[in-house]
């Protein structure tokens, strides 16, 4: 199946000529290899990983280590919407697209003229959608799908009330709208929509409301469903290939969405997945984890709750998945195993040449797994603090579990590390191929946790659990600050080549370029550029308001230019966005962020730098008034 | 097998220590299968004090959302190819 899709690809334009048939698989093809090129351009960022394999890496040296002093905002544009700004704007030919929070407008901006509105998209949404939010109303961005001879390219999005939305990238018109989530049961939609030859897989939220996870494909020209996968429940609703786990048979294999459950409380199991994806074209195989186990009080379902908390290889195609690891059996801190996928080809220790995802997880674990087989290839904490697992055995794949540090009924858990916010959360990070080096932003927060009994009704929040947040051992948790670091790791040897602290955790991911430069943007409102050998720091700006999304790079017109969203919210600022004080309020951040107000409010925008701030506003007269 | 062998040497290990070995995630009943009641915390919760109740009816309103909207969404979808143009 494989071998065949590959040569494919090599024959496309034989192909092409053969027959309609086999010219419409072509097609599919075409379109993806379309992507790829794309990616390749340093005038683009086409998807919110900028290439299939999540690198956040950019070849684009004009700014760099010695001139990035220099670097200065260009132009900037407010999105009219407060709340978090998750995620970040996509350039392609040109145009730059850019989301928001609830109500999720979008808008495309021309870069030769970017104060001009090229077009606008405002859905028309249920404000109920908002109340079934656990974490801010944020959105993760747009994707986009190159077009073809049937279809013209497209940017597609998701909205809070659950809609998925594909528009013509040109005009903005909906070409098709779908509805993928009910809020009335407590689903909604927060992550990005992904694309992938010419399906747009969504993701699903919820698991504080007691959602089970699913994942689905839409066929981009009609809006069709292609496949729909869940995290729980019988395998025929899991969808398995005939080999599953057969490399890892010990990860487990048949019949585990039920076994590992008591009863039917699969049914409102969790496992929503929310985060981001990589993809592989020659596996034609797309990764991502699952989330976590609902309710958060472990007493109310016993078992491994399979398969929540999941690393998947999934085909393409028809879904089905060919390995799944489950990092975190049982969950018991809600470490919501959604986090980012990163791709590499890097030797191992036997200096074999293997082709491997990088995933820093929620539970502070950094798992390397060979992306064919599954093959769990490392799994070092991201922080030694980290103290519910004592090690991740690599030979059964087991995390040996302290149980000091558990949670249970009757019991208040203390000084747990990492919290449920996790070491690293939603913050979409980077990979210098050059230097091997995954580039982290990460979270230094530790928790007290106590469970409490509570019903399931669909549609109210199905939590069972009182937390309180702080910085983390290494930080200062008097004075509720020192809850943030930035490491740049390799994932063979396991060492980490810097390590920095930070006043605030790293919400937001990192970008790294061929300049030498790691960029991330802070929750106290700056934008920041490290030296990717040593960490150094060689560059800030203070934005309006703390970032909680990723940078991105283009160049436009021979200018390289870095852009980022602003606008502080999601998890962390749950406290200053609705106006909390109990230190146990919004699920245990509140206590944990109390400074934060003291160094950002709320904001919505994007601020694009180049070197000196060159601007297309440079010439005076463009967009002048003249008769 | 080797999971066979651990289950073994796990159970004489309780044995040898009187039973009160806390759960740390190592001791599995089948491969992917490694989940253990804590030290006071029954094998079950049907019947006792955690038991969560749930109603059938609550639990089942998820899928029934999950089907309706499959229902419209491919009603859409086959006016939509019909039509060419999309009617919500």
């Amino acid at each position: 199946m494989r071998e065949t899709q590959h040569n494919r690809w090599s024959t496309v334009g034989t192909a092409l000529a053969v027959s309609s048939a086999i010219g419409m698989m072509s097609g599919m093809a075409v379109a993806n290899e379309k992507l790829v090129e794309l990616q390749q351009s340093n005038e683009n960022w086409v998807m919110q990983g900028k290439d299939f394999s999540g690198t956040h890496y950019s070849t684009a040296t004009q700014i760099n280590k010695k001139n990035v002093k220099r670097l200065r905002p260009s132009w900037s544009f407010s999105t009219g919407v407060l709340n978090g700004h998750e995620g970040a704007p996509l350039v392609i030919d040109g145009t730059m697209f850019i989301h928001t929070p609830f109500p999720n407008n979008t808008f495309a901006v021309d870069l030769d003229e970017p104060g001009v509105i090229k077009w606008e998209h405002k859905p028309k949404q249920d404000p109920a959608a908002r109340a079934v939010a656990c974490c801010d109303v944020v959105n993760r961005g747009l994707a986009y799908w190159p077009g073809d001879d049937k279809t013209p390219a497209m940017i597609v999005k998701s909205q809070l009330d659950g809609h998925v939305v594909a528009l013509n990238a040109e005009t903005g018109e909906v070409h098709w709208k779908v509805e993928n989530a009910d809020i009335s049961v407590g689903q909604t939609e927060t992550a990005a929509p992904f694309v992938a030859k010419d399906l747009v897989i969504q993701g699903s939220s919820g698991a504080e409301l007691g959602v089970r996870g699913y994942v689905t494909a839409y066929d981009i020209h009609t809006g069709e469903m292609a496949w729909r996968w869940y995290a729980t429940g019988p395998d025929s609703d899991i969808g398995l290939q005939k080999d599953f786990n057969s490399d890892n048979p010990h990860y487990g294999q048949k019949n585990l969405g039920v076994s590992t459950w008591e009863d039917k409380a699969w049914k409102i199991g969790g496992g929503t997945n929310w985060g981001w994806y990589a993809y592989d074209p020659d596996l034609d195989m797309f990764y991502y984890g699952s989330g976590n186990p609902a309710p958060w009080n472990e007493t109310m379902r016993p078992g491994d709750n399979k398969w929540t908390m999941t690393i998947w290889g999934r085909d393409l195609e028809t879904g089905l998945a060919k390995f799944g690891y489950q990092k975190t059996p049982h969950d018991e801190w809600d470490y919501a195993g959604v986090n980012v996928m990163m791709l590499s080809e890097q030797k191992d220790k036997n200096g074999k040449m293997r082709k491997l995802l990088t995933h820093p997880d929620r539970n502070g674990i950094v798992y390397t797994l060979d992306r064919e087989t599954g093959d769990l290839v490392s799994a070092n904490k991201m922080d030694d603090t980290a103290n519910w697992v004592k090690k991740v055995d690599l030979e059964t794949g087991l995390p040996i579990r302290d149980p000091e540090y558990g949670t249970r009924m009757g019991h208040r858990s203390r000084d747990i590390c990492p919290s449920a916010m996790g070491f690293h959360n939603q913050g979409f990070d980077s990979y210098d191929p050059k230097r091997e080096l995954f580039y982290l932003g990460i979270n230094h927060l530790c928790m007290d946790w106590e469970p409490f009994m509570l019903p399931y009704r669909a549609g109210q929040f199905f939590v069972g659990a009182n937390v309180w947040t702080y910085p983390g051992p290494k930080g200062d948790r008097q004075n509720g600050v020192g809850s943030g670091q930035v490491k740049a790791y390799n994932a063979i040897t396991g060492d980490f080549a810097w390590e920095k602290m930070e006043k605030f955790s790293i919400w937001g991911g990192t970008m790294a370029t061929a300049g030498g430069l790691v960029v991330y943007g802070t929750l106290d409102g700056f934008i920041k550029a490290r030296d990717a050998d040593n960490g150094e720091l060689l560059w800030k700006f203070k934005l309006p308001s703390g970032a909680i999304g990723h940078p991105m790079t283009y160049t436009h017109e021979g200018t390289q230019y870095v852009a980022i969203n602003y606008g502080v919210g999601g998890w962390p600022a749950v406290g200053l966005v609705f106006d909390l004080n109990d230190p146990s309020a919004g699920l245990g951040a509140v206590g944990a962020f109390k400074e934060l107000a003291r160094n950002t409010q709320m904001g919505g925008g994007v601020m694009v730098f180049a070197l000196d701030g060159k601007s297309p506003y440079d010439d005076l007269s463009l967009g002048e008034f003249s008769k | 097998m080797k999971f066979k062998s651990l289950a073994v040497a796990a159970s004489a290990l309780m044995i040898l220590s009187g039973g009160a070995v806390a759960y740390d995630g190592t001791k599995c009943s089948a491969p992917g299968d490694c989940w253990e009641a804590k030290p006071g915390f029954p094998d079950k919760i049907k019947g006792t004090k955690y038991d969560p109740k749930h109603s059938e009816k609550e639990l089942n309103k998820q899928t029934q959302a999950m089907q309706a909207m499959e229902k419209r969404n491919a009603e859409r979808v086959e006016q939509f190819k019909k039509s060419g143009n999309w009617v919500y």
